[in-house]
């Protein structure tokens, strides 16, 4: 019963690679959810009753459903109605709807903030909708909501271990392959958490950073 | 020309404009006073189509504000500054005043920023056209919101209390720019609590009380005893803001 | 079983896995809510040591997967010290032990809330530290946490679904079964993500409703 993590070394090189997979699938996953996020924010601000009551529907089911059913549900679904896609675009697919859900939320409250004297200033200089939206509504919104995607990321990153189940490489997925080679799954798997663990803070590091460089410009905005 | 016509507007209950009628010919400038709650900033807010009217008529050079069709033109002759500046806040002095004309008049960027440079350089902050509106002074803010209403070369300039959020320092740094405007010949319907400044730069003043346009004179009789100041409502009003 | 087609009886079993499911995510709450108010008060008494391992353990449960630390129960536990360690076991130690770290988090952040001068102006009163605890703050901190702590059971409801990758035959796991045998995923997975989703609403709802009733009892606090 001795903790010895040098039979780990041999295999770093292994595990790396799942964790560059896992931040591909991840980063990939968050501008698909940023994206999604953003129309499902603008059908929720929007006056279509339509819109509003489809997209509060999507936001419910998906953050109420388990993320391993809804992995499921595309990963044996999809190729039923004739879209063979592998695990690794499975995975981001899936990822990426699961976020959208959590980064609209983010996203729309970002929008609801925005201060209606600006949006009025845009309007009588005569901007049309789509480009007081793209130009002003959106990049306001996505500043301010900074944060708030940065947890969606870090949920993500988490939750990704999931798609090891979908027969995916990544980090997890690389760890049992590991556990399983070395007999060590103590060693392995406690490194693992301290691995994701530090793999979040840094992430929640770079987040800080990014949301003080984008508000900088933003600050002291008093009237 | 700028014409309203007998415009009515209610917020629920309480009635801001009760039939108010007003010409602004190009050239002049009219300086709109009143206490607060006169409806004096309504009545821009009508005129620049964030205001729906309940009755009435405005055109801006014949567009009428109230046909959606006819709006964009209307809006596109009249420039409005703005109480609390309203700045786009992610983009810079020289940005605020470029996005208009780019995305409407459909300018190139280099024409544009290069007007928006010369206009900057006009208002004294040349040398601040990359700085965020949260970097500039109020004062500062403010010159750049004034670029940003003339770089769409509107007729009719819309000015709601532009020096209300200053300081008076840096309300006569704005105030040094207006008077530079009027004096070339620039149109101007301004709403304001400057009372002194009004009379110095407007060719009318008109007098709101309780959404009634009680006095439309022109500025050398509406401070003469036998002109605006006949009426008891314009007197008390004067007396109360120069003791303030 | 060598039928492909539904039968009858595989609503039993879905019946019995959403037992599954709903047996153990009361027990493993009930644990986590126990253990996590405990860390709290370590925190409150600032227990030397014990106070920093709290911090450590949570924050690292917090900050890694839950399908990680169901390995590591699972699979690295029995290796590691030797012990035997069923699906169902392992499911109770990780899940409880994922919730307390949250519950933790919602406790201190609660007791927070109440204030330091509050707490102290009870202790001019002459009560003791315990008194202060019992009296004045933990009614107050649970009225102020059944919001944040509903959120966290819907959530925790829907991570007892990893579960199923460890073999407990849950919800999830019933579901992988019936998509092996019937070959008919868009069905399966959407049956079992519509019962995932009636229990969550279930558990929001029933929050909602406890917390209406706590507000209405603490309303005069509400200054």
């Amino acid at each position: 019963m001795r903790l010895d993590l040098t039979i780990l070394v041999p295999h770093l090189g292994f595990l790396a690679e799942g964790a560059l997979l896992t931040l591909e699938a991840c980063v990939l996953a968050l501008a698909g959810s940023v994206a999604l996020g953003m129309l499902v924010a603008v059908a929720r601000t929007s006056a279509s009753k339509w819109a509003n009551r489809l997209a509060f529907v999507y936001v419910d089911l998906f953050r109420n459903i388990p993320f391993i059913v809804q992995l499921f549900f595309f990963y044996y679904g999809l190729p039923e109605i004739g879209i063979y896609i592998d695990a690794f675009a499975t995975g981001v697919v899936a990822l990426s709807i699961a976020g959208g859900a959590y980064a609209s939320d983010a996203i729309r409250a970002g929008i609801l903030a925005i201060d209606n004297g600006i949006l009025e200033a845009a309007e009588v200089s005569g901007l049309s909708r789509r480009v007081t939206f793209t130009h002003i509504v959106l990049p306001i919104a996505l500043r301010t909501s900074v944060r708030p995607l940065g947890s969606v990321l870090i949920n993500m990153i988490l939750t990704s271990s999931v798609l090891s189940t979908i027969t995916l490489n990544e980090l997890t997925g690389n760890a049992r392959i590991v556990a399983s080679d070395t007999f060590r799954p103590f060693e392995v798997y406690v490194v693992l958490l301290v691995v994701y663990a530090a793999l979040t803070y840094l992430v929640s590091l770079g987040i800080t950073l990014l949301h003080r460089r984008l508000n900088r410009d933003l600050q002291g905005q008093v009237s | 020309m700028l014409k309203v016509e007998n415009v009515k507007k209610a917020f629920g209950p309480a009635t801001v404009l009760d039939g108010v009628d007003l010409t602004v010919n190009p050239g002049e400038v009219v300086s709109i006073l009143g206490s607060s709650g006169s409806g004096k900033s309504t009545l821009i807010r009508c005129i620049n189509g964030l205001e729906k009217l309940d009755a009435g008529r405005i055109t801006v050079d014949d567009f009428d504000v109230s046909r959606p069709k006819e709006l964009a033109e209307a809006r596109k002759r009249s420039g409005t500054v703005f109480q609390l500046f309203n700045l786009y806040p992610h983009l810079t002095a020289l940005h605020n005043i470029t996005l208009a004309p780019i995305e409407v008049l459909k300018r190139s960027r280099a024409e544009a920023e290069a007007e928006g440079r010369a206009l900057l350089a006009s208002v004294g902050m040349g040398d601040r056209a990359d700085a965020y509106p949260a970097q500039l002074s109020g004062g500062q803010r403010q010159r750049v919101g004034i670029c940003r209403a003339l770089a769409m070369k509107p007729r009719y300039l819309l000015l709601d209390e532009v020096t209300s959020a200053l300081d008076p320092e840096m309300t006569a740094e704005v105030l040094a720019i207006l008077a530079r405007l009027a004096a070339s010949g620039t149109t101007m319907v301004f709403v304001t609590h400057e009372i002194e400044f009004a009379r110095q730069i407007s060719h009318r003043i008109v007098f709101l009380e309780k959404g009634v346009l009680l006095v439309d004179l022109p500025t050398k009789q509406f401070f003469s005893a036998d002109g605006g100041l006949a009426q008891p409502r314009v007197a008390q009003f004067l007396s109360k803001m120069r003791k303030d | 079983m060598r039928f492909a087609e539904f039968t009858p009886f595989d609503l039993v079993l879905l019946a019995q896995g959403l037992g599954v499911t709903i047996g153990l995510f009361l027990v493993t709450s009930l644990i986590g809510l126990l253990v996590g108010v405990l860390w709290g008060v370590v925190r409150f008494y600032r227990v030397p040591i014990l106070m920093q391992l709290v911090t450590f353990v949570s924050e690292i449960l917090k900050n890694s997967p839950v399908l990680v630390q169901l390995f590591l129960v699972f699979f690295g536990f029995p290796a590691f010290f030797h012990l035997n360690v069923t699906p169902v076991q392992a499911a109770i130690v990780t899940l409880s032990a994922n919730t307390a770290a949250f519950v933790y988090v919602i406790a201190v952040s609660s007791i927070e809330s109440i204030g330091r001068d509050q707490i102290e102006a009870a202790r001019v009163f002459g009560l003791s530290r315990w008194q202060v605890l019992r009296l004045v703050i933990a009614p107050q901190a649970a009225a102020f946490s059944i919001g944040p702590l509903t959120a966290l059971l819907v959530n925790q409801l829907q991570v007892t679904s990893l579960i199923s990758v460890i073999g407990v035959m849950d919800l999830a796991k019933i579901g992988a079964t019936l998509n092996l045998r019937t070959l008919k995923p868009f069905v399966v997975w959407t049956a079992v993500g519509i019962l995932y989703y009636l229990t969550a609403k279930l558990v929001a709802t029933l929050g909602a409703r406890l917390e209406r009733r706590l507000r209405a009892h603490s309303a005069f606090r509400c200054l």
